[in-house]
């Protein structure tokens, strides 16, 4: 049997995390090479339904990483994340899917090193939890 | 005209000054909603039909103008109504409401925590449900278990959109589950992301009225669905529909704080 390589896709907002990935990648920081980033204004742009249509269509895991609170450029654009992302995890946890399959986290643009520390971590979880079941039901 | 809807007239137009009454009313054996000015004769009233009439009310607006509608109220229609002014879409003042208290069996079948109106003017108010059976069942359940068993509920829905337009809190013109992005034209059932969104979007505004579920034509327990994501707001941010003095959450900040838009988006 092969190993399991998790899909993972990374929202990341424009002007913190993505950032912060580039200064990983800038500064040569080894990490997981399963993760899709895709770049988003805010993180408040994340809507709800891109993380529940992906969980669906089999993504093993999502992440959704924006700036600290306080520091959006938007000025409150990641509290409306900060609210909306619990209610996710919630929802998909009320139909039988594993909450720990999205994770919700703040990096900012000088942190390059905590978000390879994310990465790390969350691919490293997503493994634990093997594959989206849901994977099989679009096959 | 039977009693009831000449009671009926008499409270909406007589005690309270509407001009137009709205409610469910049986008319050569089909019962259906009728609105009626007053002298009109619909047929017999009828209150024994659990009929969504806030959806209706939504869908007449345009054409009501500043006319004072008297409506027939449960507790849930009232919630709805709530929601729906704190979003701007109806005037609560131009609103007269009838309170009707459900009767024992409604509740049974609704599972209904809070089913006495703020007034009791047609019925009696009978003891509310305790709990969703099914609710904790699933609660108790492992996830693999839970998931088993919303998948063969899920695999049934034949987007047939009865949920979404019935629904008394579902307003947007333009509804986000009929882009083909989530729902694709082709096939049934749509993919697990159609009710997981529907549940996002009623997060913070579902009255638990049961009209998704009384509506679907294959028998799935949504309302035990919209139950469960409704008791998580109420644990998480300790916020419940249908209460006037406080914003959705999801339309605050972190420190309670509205945010910039309306909450007229979904």
């Amino acid at each position: 049997m092969t190993e399991f390589k998790p899909t993972i896709l990374a929202f990341c907002c424009n002007w913190c995390s993505y950032a912060g990935a580039d200064l990983a990648g800038v500064n040569r920081l080894q990490m997981p090479p399963n993760v899709h980033v895709i770049r988003v204004m805010c993180s408040a742009s994340v809507k709800p339904e891109y993380v529940f249509k992906a969980i669906s269509q089999g993504v093993d895991g999502v992440l959704v990483l924006g700036c600290h609170i306080g520091d959006c450029h938007y000025l409150t654009g990641n509290h409306r994340t900060a609210k909306r992302i619990p209610v996710t995890k919630k929802i998909l946890h009320d139909v039988g899917i594993d909450d720990r399959r999205v994770r919700l986290d703040w990096v900012s643009a000088a942190e390059g090193e905590k978000f390879q520390q994310v990465i790390i971590e969350f691919v490293a979880e997503i493994k634990t939890l093997g594959p989206n079941p849901q994977r099989e039901v679009n096959m | 005209m039977n009693d009831l809807g000449r009671r009926l007239a008499r409270i909406a137009f007589d005690e309270r000054g509407a001009d137009i009454l709205l409610m469910m009313a049986e008319n050569q054996g089909n019962v259906g909603p009728v609105i009626i000015s007053k002298g009109q004769d619909p047929g017999d009233a009828r209150i024994d039909v659990p009929y969504q009439l806030v959806a209706i009310l939504t869908n007449l607006l345009p054409f009501i103008g500043k006319a004072k509608v008297a409506i027939l109220c449960r507790r849930c229609d009232e919630k709805a109504l709530i929601e729906l002014a704190k979003r701007g879409i109806v005037d609560d003042a131009s609103m007269v409401r009838i309170g009707l208290a459900c009767s024992k069996e409604q509740i049974q079948a609704c599972r209904c925590s809070d089913c006495v109106p703020s007034k009791v003017d047609i019925g009696e108010a009978a003891e509310p449900c305790p709990e969703d059976a099914l609710a904790i069942e699933l609660g108790s359940m492992t996830i693999e278990q839970r998931a088993a068993f919303w998948m063969r509920q899920f695999r049934k829905c034949n987007k047939c959109f009865g949920c979404t337009l019935n629904c008394p809190v579902c307003f947007c013109d333009d509804c986000v589950l009929e882009e083909r992005t989530y729902t694709p034209k082709e096939g049934i059932p749509p993919e697990l992301a159609f009710h997981l969104i529907r549940s996002f979007h009623l997060a913070d505004k579902c009255v638990e009225c049961g009209e998704c579920e009384r509506s679907c034509p294959v028998d799935i327990p949504l309302l035990t669905l919209r139950k469960m994501v409704n008791r998580d707001m109420k644990n998480m941010f300790d916020y419940g529909s249908g209460d006037a003095e406080k914003k959705s959450p999801l339309l605050t900040t972190l420190d309670d704080q509205p945010l910039e838009d309306d909450g007229h988006a979904c």
